[in-house]
């Protein structure tokens, strides 16, 4: 089964590198919920398509199925990179409707979001067995990295041996400590930015180039 | 909790892996929990649990129960449970030795609340059928008892402790003060039956405890006391008592049948706690409650199928591998 899986796998991205006419590779935004992943996913893909991923929000878990924008052509330095950005949902270990009520959204809403975001981690952690070429790791560099789930997440990336890139995202906000995001994962290079500010986005796609390409 | 399959129905113990390829009877991969919610689980649950139980009884199938009785949820479990054990110490109670003292002071707690909110629905049939195979055996002293169990603390407590005994183990009940067992030596006390038609009629009976009870290690007692009392109803539904009881005698280890899906292995079983314990070992996504959930991210990575679909009351679908790639759309 996963054998055929693999293989299956690996024939549907021949096929797409036939047609895209180079090697498509496809990288996974991953981080805990609320880190910025789908902002950052739009941003790259608003720089190098014109179109939008997702929506963003402040709710947690406004991304509850894993969203991909393909081909986004990433132009650096004369060479060209493409990738399929896969915006996927935060992922947790604990999904709880009342986190939702805080929102101002009704308990019956509540609970289908909680359900969808449930269903939005698995899928994520499936994508990441299954599917993808390279992570990018997005942490809100605001909060504090040192979590039970950013440890396990980077850890499975590694055990993949997949490129990583760690993204310490929101250096907009004051209280935003990139140096402590590039102590926790000091075996990865952190990259820090504002998605929503567009902040650092040179750097950015320098590394993406560099590291996916 | 277990889960079912929706499309034929099959159901599966909590804990289950088969269902993780697909249903093996239909091949569905559309499941669903029963019953449905923790916060459903309220009296209509307990009264099919209490039906359930009734027909357990009454069919005197134990290997019937062990599907059944994970169906109810935490709360009805403990309930069924405590009817269960409700029912232990009624019949037991009819051994003489349940009016024993000693075994008072042991266990006067668990018996002040159970037995009022759980006998009264108990099994009003089964009591029928047992009645009247009862008096056609002489023992109508236990159900005389069964009629006012809440009042005679003294031998509802031996009860329990004579219900432990039937389950524990022979270091138990080496380890253990002797309070289960000395009651049995002390079967003259049959004239503290309430009942008038006991004292002839019991005391062939309490000979037989007699012979059999002083034997400590004899851990399943109950058969051989069933023997003794040839064909009645009751050697059905003793099959499944000492096994409920278990969960609810503190101390007692589970019986070697281990038909309950949690054994209660250390001294406080909490059905909940060991539940946990139990999805622990497996589950990906534990549901708390509709818009509740935990997810145990390595057991999400590291598994083929993976669930694409929760949804209402507790019904989930899971992607199995093989059907996936037949059915995926997206071609990857």
């Amino acid at each position: 089964m996963g054998l055929l899986t693999t293989l299956k796998s690996s024939v549907s991205r021949a096929t797409s590198s036939l047609f895209a006419g180079e090697e498509t590779k496809r990288i996974g935004i991953y981080g805990p919920p609320n880190a910025g992943k789908t902002t950052l996913a739009n941003r790259i893909a608003r720089d190098w398509t014109g179109d939008a991923v997702g929506p963003e929000s402040h709710v947690p878990h406004e991304t509850r199925r894993a969203r991909r924008k393909e081909n986004v052509e990433i132009k650096r330095n004369g060479k060209s990179v493409t990738i399929d950005v896969v915006d996927t949902p935060g992922v947790t270990t604990k999904v709880d409707y009342t986190e939702f009520l805080e929102h101002d959204i009704e308990k019956e809403d509540a609970v289908r979001r909680s359900r969808e975001a449930t269903e939005g981690v698995a899928e994520a952690m499936h994508w990441l067995r299954e599917d993808v070429d390279g992570v990018i790791y997005v942490l809100d560099a605001a909060e504090d990295p040192f979590t039970q789930v950013n440890t396990m997440l980077v850890g499975i990336v590694e055990s993949q041996d997949l490129p990583v890139l760690i993204f310490a995202n929101k250096i907009d906000l004051e209280e935003a400590n990139v140096q402590r995001v590039a102590n926790a994962f000091p075996q990865h290079e952190t990259v820090p930015l504002s998605a929503l500010e567009g902040e650092n986005m040179d750097e950015v796609y320098d590394k993406i180039a560099e590291y996916f390409g | 909790m277990p889960h079912q399959c929706t499309g034929c129905g099959r159901t599966f113990s909590d804990g289950s892996k088969e269902m993780l390829s697909g249903c093996p009877d239909c091949g569905g991969n559309t499941f669903q929990f029963r019953p449905a919610d923790p916060s459903s689980g309220g009296p209509g649950d307990a009264e099919s649990a209490a039906q359930t139980d009734a027909t357990q009884t009454e069919t005197g199938d134990p290997p019937g129960g062990s599907p059944s009785r994970p169906e109810t949820d935490t709360s009805s479990v403990a309930e069924t449970v405590g009817r269960a054990t409700t029912k232990v110490r009624d019949l037991v109670s009819s051994d003489p030795t349940g009016t024993e003292p000693d075994a008072d002071t042991e266990w006067p707690d668990d018996w002040g609340s159970q037995p009022t909110s759980s006998n009264p629905s108990v099994s009003s049939g089964k009591r029928d059928a047992e009645r009247n195979a009862a008096d056609r055996d002489g023992i109508i002293d236990a159900d005389a008892r069964r009629e006012t169990p809440e009042d005679s603390e003294p031998k509802e407590s031996a009860a329990q402790a004579s219900a432990r005994t039937d389950v524990v183990s022979p270091d138990e009940l080496r380890s253990d003060p002797d309070t289960p067992d000395t009651p049995d030596p002390d079967t003259p006390d049959t004239p503290d039956t309430p009942d008038p038609d006991t004292p002839d009629t019991s005391t062939p009976d309490t000979s037989e405890f007699d012979s059999l009870d002083p034997v400590p290690e004899e851990a399943e007692r109950p058969d051989g006391e069933t023997e003794t009392k040839g064909e009645r109803p009751e050697t059905e539904t003793e099959a499944e008592r000492p096994e409920t009881s278990a969960q609810n005698a503190r101390d007692a280890p589970a019986p070697a049948s281990g038909e309950i899906v949690s054994e209660p292995t250390d001294e406080d079983p909490d059905l909940a706690e060991l539940r946990e314990q139990l999805n622990d070992q497996f589950e990906s996504i534990k549901i708390i409650e509709p818009g509740q959930y935990e997810l145990n991210l390595m057991e999400l990575y590291d598994r083929e199928e993976y669930i694409i679909a929760l949804q209402e009351n507790g019904r989930y679908v899971i992607q199995v591998p093989e059907q996936w790639i037949g059915d995926d759309p997206e071609g990857r």
